[in-house]
């Protein structure tokens, strides 16, 4: 893996270089500066370059927009971003997912714990390189429009250009910083588009991302006044986590929600109005739990979204099932 | 350290890089901190508190990496007292407080230990 380290200490430069040389024979370039490395990236074929270590504490542009920038270009909108910082407040985290990154590694850092987050990207990146290879293969067309290509429902799904929405795995390692911070006065909730199979089956591939899109930017908007992360987790679900001190109403929410995709007036390719609409879960407060215990919680916010998605379609057609008078 | 660590090719060369490099970052750190203390406003004093926490930051993020951890950790307290003043309600004042002399004194201390 083609990795661009940039930091303005040169001792982490070499040590992080060598390192990476040594347990994965990986290539390493390496930049004093965001402008340099953007610099580099610009003098090169954009696809030189295939996972990225950014520190954050750099003089003129620091590692956090550098990591915005590098998001903008094209063929880096899915590469890994390694935040490689001392900054080990909750405020920087924040920021630094928000702007991009998909993991965080905080000085000084262990090499064990180092050489995994390094493994996990290269795996990242070698999962994509056979999905484009899939893509520009002599078939591509006639897989493309195929069956077999559709979006995996249960899948999850990365969705661009999204304010504050993050990969999920970035997601699962925004939380694993969190907890390792032991900052865990943050909640979780998650929202399930209702009856995401028929929109998965009615639409095209295309169409349909298109769809998932539409709802995140949705949801986004709506929690614009907020600090928040979200990610779309598949099966229609879309998981947020916010910061302490706010405990979202979920109803209100969903209304708001639901009232601004109302609004949206979203269509498909052939200008048929899709009424999608979403359910909440429950908000789960992460006060207090263990690592295990958060990835849990938000196994448990997505069940619930989902779990109230089919409740609400359920009582629709169960109406004289309930003990109830028409 | 590690043992992963310990088994890089060359942590020998980027140890004593680091120490060649810590004498000179050492002398700055000192340099600005004796210019804020001397510092007649608010903005001098700041400007070279400032200047001396970001080396003393590199330090930080470094030195428990290539085997000095008390030396990362002494750095980082130092560079904990000037964040909080800079950040503080004091900030204002043309006043360098002198704690953050005393911990740096006891960073340079720390740096002389190692090149001994």
């Amino acid at each position: 893996m083609r990795i661009l380290a940039t930091d303005d200490d040169p001792i982490i430069l070499e040590l992080v270089s060598q390192f990476l040389i040594t347990v994965g024979q990986h290539d390493v370039v390496t930049a004093k500066s965001a402008s340099e490395a953007l610099d580099l990236l610009s003098k090169n074929d954009p696809a030189y370059i295939e996972c990225f270590l950014n520190d954050i504490q750099m003089p003129q542009m620091d590692g956090i927009e550098l990591a915005r920038q590098i998001r903008k270009l094209p063929n880096h909108a899915t590469s890994p971003i390694i935040m490689l910082t001392a900054m080990s407040e909750k405020r920087y985290i924040d920021d630094a997912f928000a702007a991009g990154a998909s993991d965080y590694i905080t000085k000084p850092f262990d090499m064990i714990e180092f050489k995994t987050r390094i493994s996990m990207a290269e795996q990242l990146v070698l999962s994509r390189k056979t999905v484009t290879a899939k893509l520009f293969a002599p078939s591509a067309l006639k897989i493309a429009v195929g069956k077999d290509d559709a979006v995996d429902l249960h899948a999850p799904v990365e969705l661009n250009d999204i304010d504050n929405v993050i990969a999920c795995s970035a997601m699962e390692n925004y939380v694993a910083q969190l907890s390792r911070s032991s900052l865990f006065g943050s909640t979780v909730f998650a929202f399930t588009l209702r009856k995401p199979e028929t929109y998965c089956e009615a639409l095209s591939p295309a169409e349909f991302k298109f769809l998932l899109e539409d709802v995140a930017e949705c949801i986004s908007d709506c929690l614009a006044d907020h600090q928040f992360l979200m990610t779309y987790a598949g099966n229609g679900t879309y998981l947020c986590i916010t910061e302490s001190g706010w405990r979202p109403e979920m109803s209100k929410l969903m209304a708001a929600v639901n009232l601004h995709l109302n609004q949206m007036k979203i269509v498909s390719n052939t200008s048929a109005e899709l009424y999608p609409r979403v359910s909440a879960g429950n908000a789960i407060r992460l006060v207090w739990k263990s690592n295990d215990q958060v990835l849990s919680a938000l196994g448990k916010a997505q069940t619930s979204a989902e779990h109230a998605a089919a409740e609400f379609e359920r009582l629709k057609s169960d109406f004289f099932h309930t003990g109830r008078l028409a | 350290m590690s043992s992963v660590a310990l088994q890089i090719p060359g942590l020998d060369r980027i140890r004593l890089r680091f120490l060649d490099l810590l004498e000179h970052r050492k002398v700055n750190i000192a340099r600005h901190a004796l210019a804020a203390w001397d510092g007649e406003t608010a903005e001098e004093i700041n400007a070279n508190l400032e200047a001396a926490r970001s080396i003393l930051h590199q330090i930080a993020g470094t030195a428990g990496t290539v085997g000095y951890e008390a030396l990362g950790i002494t750095a980082q307290h130092c560079e904990a007292q000037i964040i909080a003043h800079i950040e503080g309600p004091y900030a204002d004042l043309a006043v360098c407080p002198g704690e953050i002399i005393w911990f740096i004194d006891t960073f340079v201390e720390a740096c002389d230990g190692l090149a001994e």
